[in-house]
C-alpha cells in the first residue's frame, strides 16, 4: 500500500474523515498533499489579511484580531501533538514560557534583535519540550494529561525561584522602545501583522505535517499505538518530533507574546487557564486533529471573550467569566466535534437533504 | 438582598445607557481599568466605589471644566487583558483620561498602552516603584508606594513595638514573613534593608498566597523565637497563618500585619480574643481622627447611604482621595492633555491631612505622591483602631499592650 | 528531634486533608475516568454550602453536613446527566467541559459573594491539643477522623453493597457490565453524584479550617490529581495513602528546603513515581493502559 501523491486513490482513515462510510462502497477520495491545500489555505490567509486590513482603524478590535491570530497559531501548535498525536498535552504553557523568556533575555542582556531571538526560543522550547516528555510518553490519556500539569505546577515554582532567569516574581519588564528591529509598534495594525504572519506559520507547518510522513504516523499512533508499533512505526520517536515541532512553534508564540505586552510573571506566562489549557480548548472547539479547526476557534473564542469582558466585565464581580463558561459549556455539548466537525455534519445534512 | 439586586439592576441599567451613546458628548469620562474577577475581584470593586463617590461629589458640585465626569468600568485580571482594556476604553468608549488600577503588572501595561495613545494615567493604588521610576511621562500616582508601607512598618517597629516592649533594637529578633509575588517581596526586602540598618537582626521567610497549609512558615518562625513577627500578605494567607499560629502556640512578643489583616474577615477567621494588640500596616481607615483625616467620618456616611454597607476595605478611602487629587488637577490644568494634568500636579502642594486619608498632595519628579502614606493601627476587642501617628488617635482611643494572650 | 515530630504531625494531619479532598476524585476518575477538573470547586461548594448553614440556619458547620451533602449529590448527578454523560464519546470535550463548568462554579459563586473572604467558627476551631509534646489543631484531628472514616465507610459500601459491586463492576468491564445487567448510565451518573458529595463531605470538615474564597478550589485541585494518581487508580486505600505521601513530602519539603520549594518538589515527586510505576502505588498494573477513548 503506498501513500504517493498523483494517481493513486486510496481508503481514507475512518477516523480521519468526516463521512460515514457507506457499507457497501467506501468512498474514495484524492491523496491531498502539501500543495494541493496550498489553494485553500492561502484563501484562508487572504481572508484573514482582508480582515485585519478591513479593522485598520479600529485599534480595539485589532488588538482582539491580533490575539486571536496569537491563539490560532498557539492552538495549532499545540494541535499538532494534541490533535494528530492524540497526546493531551497541558504542559504548553512551559514551552510558551520558556521561548518567552528567552527572547526578552537575549534582547534585554544581549541585545539581539528578538526576530534573532525567535530562532533560540524555538530551538530551546523544543528541548525542553523533548526532555520533559521523554519520559511521561508511556502514559496514556488522562494520566498523560495530569503529568503535563504537573510539570506546568513544577515550572511555577522554579520560574519563581530562578530570579537570574525570569526576574523572579517582579517579573521581567521590556521598555518601549518602538521600532522594526525591536519588534515593538507603536500601532496595533502591525501587532495585527505580524500575528497574522505567525499564524501563517503555523498553518504552513501544520499542512505540511499534516500531508508528510510524520503526520501520517501521528494519527497512526494516535488511533491505535499498539497497531502502529505492529506497523513498525517508531511512537517515541514519532510523538517526540510531533512535540517538538510543536513545542518550538509554541515558543515563538511565547516570544512574540512578551514582545507584544513587554511585562509578564512566571505566573502570568504559566497559568494553566490563560494559556495552557486555552491552546486545548481553542483546539476543541474548532476541531481537533483538523487543519482549519484552531484558527476558526480562536476566531470564535477570543473575540467572544474579549467582547464579554467589554460588555459585562464591570457590572458585577465575575460576570463576564460566567457568561463565557456558559458559552463554552453549551459549545462543548452542542459542537462535539468542534466547529470543523459541525460544520462538516451540517454539509452532509445539507448534502443529503439536497440530492433526495 | 433587594439592596443587591437593585444595584445590579442599576447598573446593568447603566450599561444599557452608556451603550446606547444618550450620555451628552460633553461628559468627562474617565475611564477605569481595575480587576474585576479574579482573586483581586473584592478590592477592585471596593476602589471603583471609592472612585464613584469622589465623582458623585465632584458632579454635586457642578462637575470639572464645566463637564460632568462619568466613569466607564473596564476589567483586566491580567497585563494582556490591560491592553485590551485600554484599547475598549479608548478607542469604544472615547474616554478622556484613563485611571486605576490596584495589581502592578495591569498598571504596567496599561499605563503604557495609554501613552501610546497620548492619555494621561493616574493610579491610585497600586503599589511598585517601578511603576513611578520608569519615568513614563503620563503616569503619577497619588496613593503610597510599597517603600512607603515598608518605611511605615519599620517607623512601627521602632517607635511604637520597641518601647512598648521596653526593648532596644540591641539584641532584637525580627521574622519578616512575606507572600511570594511582588507586592510581599519588595516590601519585605525593604523591610529587611530599613531593620538592619537600625540594627536589628532579621530573618526571612515566604510563602504562597495559595498554599493549603503554612504549618511550615510558622514552624520555621517558631525555631527563631523571634520578638517581633512581621507579615506581608493577603487575606486568606494571613488568615491562614494566623489560625496556625494559634494551632502551633507561636505567640511572639509582637505582631504585626502589613497590607491586610485589617477587616472582618480577619476577625472572624480568627477571632477577636487572638487578634487584641496585633498592629497593622495598611491604608488609612474611615475611623481615624478628624485631626489626621478630615472628612473620615462624612466618608463612611456618604459610603453606607450609596451602598447599603460598610466599606469592606479601606482601599476604597484611597481610592476615593486619589480620584479627588485627580478632579482637583484636571480643574487646575484646565484640560484633560496628560501633559498639562501631570504639570498641574506636579505644581500642587498640600500639606499632610489635607484629605480624608490624611494625604497631603506633593509630587516628587517621578510623579509619585510623597506625601501619601499608610497608617498603623490595632486590633482592639474585635475592633481595629488606628494608633499611629498619634494624630490618627480617634477621641478616647489609645495604643493598647501588644502582649500576645 | 522534636522538630521531627512536629513537621511528621503536620504531614500526616495535611496528609489527612489531602486525602479527604482526593476520596471523591478518585472515585470520579477510578469509575468513569472522567478527568474532573470541576472537583475542587465542589469541595469549595461545600464550604460554601457550610457557610450558609452557619450563618443563616445558624447550624453548627459540622452539622450543615445534613444539608450539605444531599445538595451537592442532587448537584453532581445533575451535572453528569446534562453535560457529561452526552459527552460520553469524546472524552477531550469532556475535560473542556469540566474546565467551563470549573470557570462557572468559581465565578457564580464570586458574584454572589463579591469576593470577600468568609469564615466559619465552630466551637471546636480554637482548641490546640497537645499530644506527645506536639501542638495539633483539633479541626485538623476530625478532618483526619473523617477522612478515615470516609475511606473506610466507602471501602466497605463498594465491596458488599450492591450499588457499590455494580460501580466495581462497570470499573473493571463496561461492556460485560452491561451485558450483567447493570444500567451503567445510571452508575455513572450515580458515581458523579457520590463523588461530588465526598467533595461536599471534604468541604464540610475544611471549612473551620481555611478562609473561603471562590479560588479556593483551584488551590486544592492539582495536589488532588496528585493524591490520586500516586496512591493508584482505582485503589480506595490506595488514595488513602496517597494523601498522606503527599502531605509529609510537602511537610518536609516545606520545613526542611523552602516553603516556596514544595510545591516543586511535591510535584517532582510526583512525576517521578508516574514514570517508574505508572499505575500508582496501590493500583493495578496496566489500569493506566485505558486511554481517554471509551474501549
Amino acid at each position: 500500500m503506498s501513500l504517493e501523491n498523483g494517481d493513486h486513490k486510496v481508503t481514507q482513515p475512518i477516523l480521519a474523515s468526516l463521512t460515514r462510510p457507506q457499507p457497501a462502497t467506501a468512498r474514495l477520495v484524492p491523496v491531498k498533499t502539501f500543495l494541493g491545500e496550498m489553494p485553500l489555505a492561502l484563501l484562508v490567509l487572504a481572508m484573514l489579511l482582508g480582515l485585519v486590513t478591513l479593522f485598520s482603524g479600529d485599534s480595539f478590535t485589532l488588538n482582539t484580531l491580533a490575539t486571536a491570530l496569537l491563539f490560532a497559531g498557539l492552538s495549532s501548535a499545540w494541535n499538532i501533538i494534541g490533535g494528530f498525536g492524540g497526546q493531551f498535552s497541558l504542559a504548553h504553557s512551559v514551552f510558551f514560557a520558556v521561548g518567552a523568556y528567552t527572547t526578552a533575555n537575549l534582547y534585554l542582556r544581549a541585545g539581539v534583535s528578538p526576530w534573532l531571538g525567535l530562532i533560540p526560543a524555538a530551538a530551546l522550547a523544543a528541548l525542553v519540550a523533548c526532555v520533559l516528555s521523554w519520559p511521561v510518553f508511556r502514559l496514556r490519556g488522562p494520566f498523560f494529561a495530569i503529568a503535563t500539569m504537573a510539570f506546568t505546577e513544577v515550572a511555577l515554582a522554579l520560574g519563581n525561584y530562578m530570579e537570574w532567569a525570569t526576574g523572579g516574581t517582579r517579573g521581567m519588564s521590556i521598555p518601549f522602545r518602538p521600532g522594526l528591529a525591536n519588534m515593538i509598534f507603536r500601532d496595533r495594525f502591525s501587532y495585527a501583522l505580524l500575528m497574522l504572519g505567525f499564524a501563517a506559520l503555523c498553518l504552513m507547518v501544520v499542512i505540511a505535517i499534516k500531508r508528510s510522513r510524520l503526520g501520517y504516523y501521528l494519527q497512526a499512533v494516535r488511533d491505535n499505538e499498539q497497531a502502529a508499533r505492529a506497523a513498525g512505526i517508531d511512537v517515541l520517536r514519532v510523538k517526540l518530533k510531533g512535540m517538538a515541532i510543536s513545542a518550538a512553534l509554541t515558543g515563538i508564540g511565547g516570544g512574540l507574546f512578551l514582545m507584544q505586552v513587554r511585562v509578564a510573571d512566571p505566573s502570568a506566562l504559566l497559568s494553566l487557564f490563560d494559556f495552557g489549557v486555552k491552546f486545548a480548548l481553542i483546539a476543541l472547539i474548532g476541531g481537533l486533529g483538523t487543519i482549519y479547526g484552531p484558527l476558526l476557534g480562536a476566531l470564535l473564542v477570543i473575540p467572544l471573550e474579549s467582547w464579554l469582558r467589554a460588555e459585562l466585565g464591570g457590572l458585577m464581580p465575575g460576570a463576564n467569566l460566567i457568561a463565557l463558561s456558559v458559552c463554552l459549556i453549551l459549545a462543548s455539548l452542542f459542537m462535539k466535534q468542534g466547529i470543523v466537525g459541525a460544520s462538516g455534519r451540517l454539509a452532509i445534512l445539507a448534502g443529503r437533504r439536497w440530492r433526495r | 438582598m433587594t439592596a443587591f439586586w437593585a444595584r445590579r439592576t442599576s447598573a446593568i441599567a447603566a450599561a444599557l445607557m452608556l451603550t446606547l451613546g444618550s450620555a451628552a458628548a460633553q461628559d468627562l469620562k474617565i475611564g477605569v481599568v481595575n480587576p474585576f474577577s479574579g482573586g483581586m475581584a473584592l478590592y477592585g470593586d471596593e476602589m471603583t466605589r471609592g472612585f464613584d463617590l469622589a465623582v458623585d461629589e465632584a458632579n454635586a458640585k457642578g462637575g470639572v471644566l464645566g463637564r460632568k465626569i462619568v466613569i466607564v468600568r473596564a476589567s483586566a485580571t491580567s497585563a494582556q487583558e490591560a491592553i485590551a482594556a485600554v484599547e475598549q476604553l479608548i478607542g469604544r468608549d472615547k474616554v478622556d483620561l484613563l485611571s486605576g488600577t490596584y495589581v502592578t503588572a495591569i498598571s504596567n501595561a496599561a499605563s503604557e498602552a495609554a501613552l501610546n495613545n497620548n492619555m494621561l494615567f493616574w493610579e491610585t493604588n497600586a503599589l511598585s516603584r517601578d511603576l513611578t521610576d520608569r519615568g513614563l511621562p503620563n503616569f503619577a500616582r497619588s496613593g503610597p508606594d510599597s517603600s512607603a508601607f515598608a518605611r511605615r512598618s519599620v517607623e512601627g517597629v521602632l517607635q511604637l513595638v520597641l518601647p512598648k516592649l521596653g526593648r532596644t533594637s540591641q539584641a532584637f529578633k525580627v521574622w519578616i514573613e512575606h507572600e511570594d509575588s511582588s507586592f510581599g517581596t519588595s516590601i519585605a526586602k525593604e523591610q529587611e534593608q530599613l531593620l538592619k540598618a537600625a540594627g536589628i537582626q532579621v530573618s526571612m521567610g515566604s510563602h504562597s498566597a495559595r498554599a493549603i497549609d503554612l504549618s511550615d512558615s510558622i514552624l520555621r518562625a517558631k525555631n527563631a523565637a523571634p520578638d517581633l513577627w512581621l507579615s506581608t500578605g493577603y487575606v486568606t494567607d494571613h488568615n491562614l497563618l494566623l489560625r496556625t499560629a494559634r494551632e502551633q502556640n507561636f505567640k511572639p512578643a509582637a505582631m504585626m500585619l502589613v497590607g491586610t489583616g485589617d477587616t472582618f474577615e480577619t476577625r472572624d477567621a480568627v477571632g477577636k480574643e487572638f487578634l487584641d494588640g496585633i498592629l497593622l500596616v495598611s491604608y488609612p481607615r474611615s475611623d481615624i481622627g478628624e485631626a489626621y483625616g478630615p472628612g473620615a467620618a462624612a466618608f463612611l456616611k456618604s459610603y453606607q447611604a450609596k451602598y447599603n454597607r460598610d466599606p469592606i476595605a479601606p482601599q476604597s478611602m484611597s481610592a476615593f482621595v486619589g480620584m479627588k487629587i485627580l478632579l482637583q488637577a484636571l480643574s487646575a490644568a484646565g484640560s484633560t492633555g496628560y501633559e498639562k494634568v501631570i504639570a498641574a500636579a506636579a505644581k500642587m502642594d498640600q500639606p499632610f491631612g489635607t484629605y480624608e486619608t490624611g494625604y497631603g498632595v506633593k509630587f516628587d519628579k517621578t510623579m509619585q505622591n510623597v506625601r501619601a502614606l499608610p497608617i498603623i493601627a490595632q486590633w482592639q476587642n474585635g475592633q481595629v483602631r488606628a494608633v499611629f501617628p498619634k494624630e490618627t488617635l480617634a477621641a478616647g482611643v489609645a495604643m493598647l499592650d501588644l502582649g500576645r494572650k | 528531634m522534636a522538630d521531627l515530630i512536629n513537621v511528621i504531625a503536620v504531614g500526616i494531619l495535611l496528609g489527612g486533608i489531602y486525602a479527604l479532598v482526593s476520596v471523591g476524585l478518585n472515585l470520579i476518575f477510578g469509575v468513569i475516568r472522567i478527568v474532573n477538573f470541576a472537583q475542587g470547586e465542589f469541595v469549595m461548594l461545600g464550604m460554601y454550602g457550610t457557610y450558609a448553614g452557619y450563618t443563616y440556619l445558624h447550624l453548627d458547620p459540622y452539622l450543615t453536613l445534613i444539608v450539605v451533602l444531599p445538595c451537592l449529590f442532587v448537584v453532581g448527578a445533575v451535572v453528569q446527566r446534562l453535560i457529561l454523560a452526552p459527552l460520553r464519546t469524546e472524552p477531550a470535550m469532556q475535560i473542556f467541559a469540566t474546565f467551563g463548568l470549573l470557570m462557572l462554579l468559581e465565578n457564580v459563586v464570586l458574584a454572589a459573594t463579591g469576593g470577600a473572604a468568609y469564615s466559619v467558627t465552630s466551637r471546636v476551631a480554637q482548641i490546640s491539643v497537645d499530644l506527645a509534646g506536639v501542638q495539633v489543631g483539633l479541626v485538623r484531628l476530625i478532618a483526619l477522623a473523617a477522612a478515615t472514616l470516609v475511606t473506610v465507610a466507602l471501602g466497605v459500601f463498594l465491596r458488599y453493597s450492591m450499588l457499590g459491586r455494580a460501580i466495581r463492576a462497570v470499573a473493571q468491564d463496561r461492556s460485560a457490565a452491561r451485558l450483567m445487567g447493570v444500567n451503567v448510565d445510571r452508575i455513572y451518573m450515580l458515581t458523579f453524584g457520590i463523588g461530588t458529595m465526598l467533595a461536599g463531605f471534604a468541604g464540610c470538615l475544611l471549612a473551620p479550617i481555611y478562609s473561603l474564597s471562590p479560588q479556593i478550589g483551584t488551590s486544592f485541585i492539582l495536589p488532588a490529581f496528585a493524591v490520586v494518581v500516586l496512591g493508584g487508580l482505582g485503589s480506595v486505600p490506595g488514595a488513602y495513602v496517597g494523601g498522606f505521601i503527599v502531605g509529609l513530602t510537602e511537610a518536609f519539603a516545606g520545613y526542611y528546603l523552602d516553603p516556596a520549594l514544595k510545591h516543586a518538589v511535591l510535584f517532582g515527586v510526583f512525576i517521578a513515581v508516574l514514570i517508574i510505576r505508572p499505575s500508582g502505588l496501590f493500583g493495578q498494573i496496566g489500569a493506566e493502559e485505558v486511554g481517554l477513548r471509551e474501549s
